[in-house]
């Protein structure tokens, strides 16, 4: 999801920036017309942003991106059957999905307290003591979640 | 040993009377004792049923309905007399309290010796009404009889009463045979009020029956009290404590010479019984089944046992009237009931068309269910239901609330609790197969997260390389 969602928000933005140039070519140029000279297409942009991710990222906050977009999969999975087959039992349902849920919100936490550009804001917290809680809260999570399913 | 002998003989004698389901204890008010002899068939049959029979003046020091606080008799039959009041030992508010403690009251009255207001006062206080004129009966020009009222068609000839309603029991139809004829001589009519559901009148007058005051001197009534079937002849209160209260409105009727008598019923109606033969009245056997059911002999109904257990897919506990049940559970009721008949507790089976019922009540009825009868005893039928308790918790009743015209009044209430489901009483999750998907949710999550943590303990965390580059582009 996070890789995504980065790579997704310039799109649209540099779609309309695209837009809004195009329509004002021959009024007073503004800021994003200007920025846009570059003469990047949206395809270019998204590359750029992924190469870059791939650069720039450390192989770990890697890791957890992709546990965390298999976990938006099975989530969204869950959720497209609870519409289209019902909820009964609902129990089941909310212990799966929240499950899922409560796992992605888990495993964000770790991603913002292992990033090394957070460092100023969890000095005191190593990548090894933020890992121990993701593990505790984890398992936790999944003793409600089977708990609750009965 | 003389004590043995009088246990031995008394336990004889209540086994050879007959006697009323509750007691023997009557109480005869009248005015005169010389006065016994116009009724001696009646009392010699009430006395050959086992009532032991006090006779009182009103005016005596003696009569009082209480003693010391309880019920001195069972039973009280006030037959008419002169005097304009009762006294101070029978005011309303004594007959009143009487009824209220389980007593029977048999009033009868007369177009002859008009009624002591202070019974008016009752009868009123129980919605029937007697016409206002003192001295008002019942006249009907086209079913008297022609040997002994051929002038005044003050003697009234009725047939045998039908059931009130089809799904009524009739007490009151003797053989059943038909041609009974009951002779009602002057006597006085009772309206009854709308409001009181506690009144049923056994004996309605004829459709060309009506009030009428002999001592008018119009040849025709001008405005009279009543007539037709709004007019009452024989009426019953039953309370809700099922004392029972009947008022005859021609004490005439038990005499000895109506038992005995013939009559010859006038032409009515279009016709009817212009070729009618010199028949004797059912007056002996119909004022015994007015006297019997008044005073508890028929149309007693008793609960015996109850009994309500849990019967989950047709296994019977073995722990009868358990406190407390779990919604859902499927639960057995059974209630045994007993009819009295005269002199028996026989078993007891309601009217065709009508039915017991159980309901299952918090506040209000969840289920209301017909009880089938499954068993019979020799004295006793034992009505049975089963059913699955409703999906609410709380506190619930079994309640068996049956009250029926002529039927003495049945409720009977259990309470029980209605708990939900324990923790561990839901079905499991890998039962229901619905649940399927969202197990696998959970599966996989917890693979996935197995899987990471693996990777994550396994992987060695890589240094950043910060190039310039990426910093541009951010």
């Amino acid at each position: 999801m996070a890789p995504k969602r980065t790579a997704r928000e310039p799109t649209p933005s540099a779609a309309t920036t695209q837009a809004s140039s195009t329509a004002s070519v021959p009024a007073i140029p503004t800021k994003a017309s200007l920025k846009a000279k570059d003469n990047q297409s949206p395809q270019e942009v998204a590359l750029g942003i992924w190469q870059n991710y791939l650069d720039t990222t450390p192989q770990r906050t890697k890791l957890i991106d992709v546990f965390m977009s298999f976990l938006v999969v099975v989530g969204v999975l869950q959720f497209v059957y609870c519409v289209v087959a019902g909820n009964y039992p609902f129990n089941a349902f909310l212990s799966g999905f929240s499950s899922t849920v409560g796992q992605f919100v888990l495993t964000a936490s770790l991603r913002i307290q292992t990033n090394g550009e957070n460092k100023a804001d969890f000095g005191e917290l190593s990548p090894e003591r933020a890992f121990a809680d993701f593990v505790f809260g984890s398992l936790i999570l999944h003793l409600f979640c089977i708990n609750f399913i009965n | 040993m003389r004590w043995l002998l009088s246990f031995l003989l008394l336990g004889l004698l209540s086994v050879v009377q007959a006697v009323s389901s509750s007691g023997n204890k009557l109480l005869v008010v009248l005015e005169d004792l010389a006065e016994k002899s116009k009724y001696s068939k009646y009392i010699a049959d009430l006395e050959g049923r086992g009532f032991s029979i006090n006779y009182e003046s009103p005016k005596s020091d003696k009569v009082a309905l209480f003693e010391l606080g309880e019920r001195a008799y069972d039973h009280v039959l006030l037959l008419p007399t002169k005097a304009k009041g009762l006294g101070p030992a029978l005011t309303p508010k004594l007959l009143l309290d009487f009824i209220n403690a389980g007593g029977n009251i048999l009033l009868t009255l007369s177009s002859s010796n008009p009624t002591p207001t202070s019974l008016v006062s009752l009868l009123l206080e129980l919605d029937i009404h007697l016409p206002t004129d003192r001295n008002a009966l019942v006249v009907d020009h086209f079913n008297y009889d022609t040997l002994s009222a051929a002038e005044k068609h003050d003697v009234v000839l009725v047939p045998r009463p039908d059931a009130i309603r089809p799904d009524v029991k009739n007490f009151f139809r003797g053989d059943g045979k038909g041609g009974d004829v009951i002779a009602f001589p002057r006597g006085v009519p009772q309206e009854l009020g709308n409001t009181s559901p506690l009144l049923t009148p056994i004996l309605r007058a004829p459709r060309t029956a009506y009030s009428y005051n002999p001592k008018d001197e119009g040849e025709a009534a001008e405005d009279p009290f009543g007539a037709g079937p709004q007019l009452s002849l024989i009426t019953t209160m039953q309370a809700r404590n099922s004392a029972r209260f009947t008022v005859i409105g021609s004490a005439e009727l038990l005499e000895d010479a109506w038992f005995d008598a013939k009559v010859k019923r006038s032409v009515g109606l279009g016709g009817v019984g212009t070729d009618a033969k010199s028949v004797k009245t059912a007056n002996q056997a119909f004022a015994a089944e007015v006297t019997g059911w008044t005073f508890n002999e028929i149309g007693v109904l008793k609960v015996g046992k109850i009994e309500h257990y849990l019967n989950e897919a047709g296994v019977k506990s073995n722990i009868t009237n358990p406190k407390i049940y779990r919604v859902k559970n499927d639960v057995t009721y059974e209630i045994e009931i007993s009819e009295y008949s005269w002199d028996k507790w026989v078993p007891f089976t309601p009217q065709a068309g009508d039915v017991v019922q159980l309901e299952f009540s918090m506040l209000s009825p969840f289920h209301r269910l017909p009880l089938t009868p499954t068993t019979t005893t020799k004295n006793s039928t034992i009505y049975t239901t089963s059913f699955r308790l409703p999906d609410q918790h709380g506190i619930f009743n079994f309640k068996v609330n049956h009250k029926r015209p002529f039927l003495s009044n049945l409720e009977e209430k259990n309470t029980v609790t209605v708990r939900h489901f324990a923790h561990d009483e839901w079905p499991r999750s890998w039962v229901i197969s619905g649940a399927w998907p969202w197990i696998a949710g959970i599966g996989a999550t917890i693979t996935g997260w197995v899987a990471f943590v693996a990777l994550w303990l396994w992987s060695k965390p890589v240094p950043l390389k910060l190039t310039t580059s990426g910093k541009k582009i951010q």
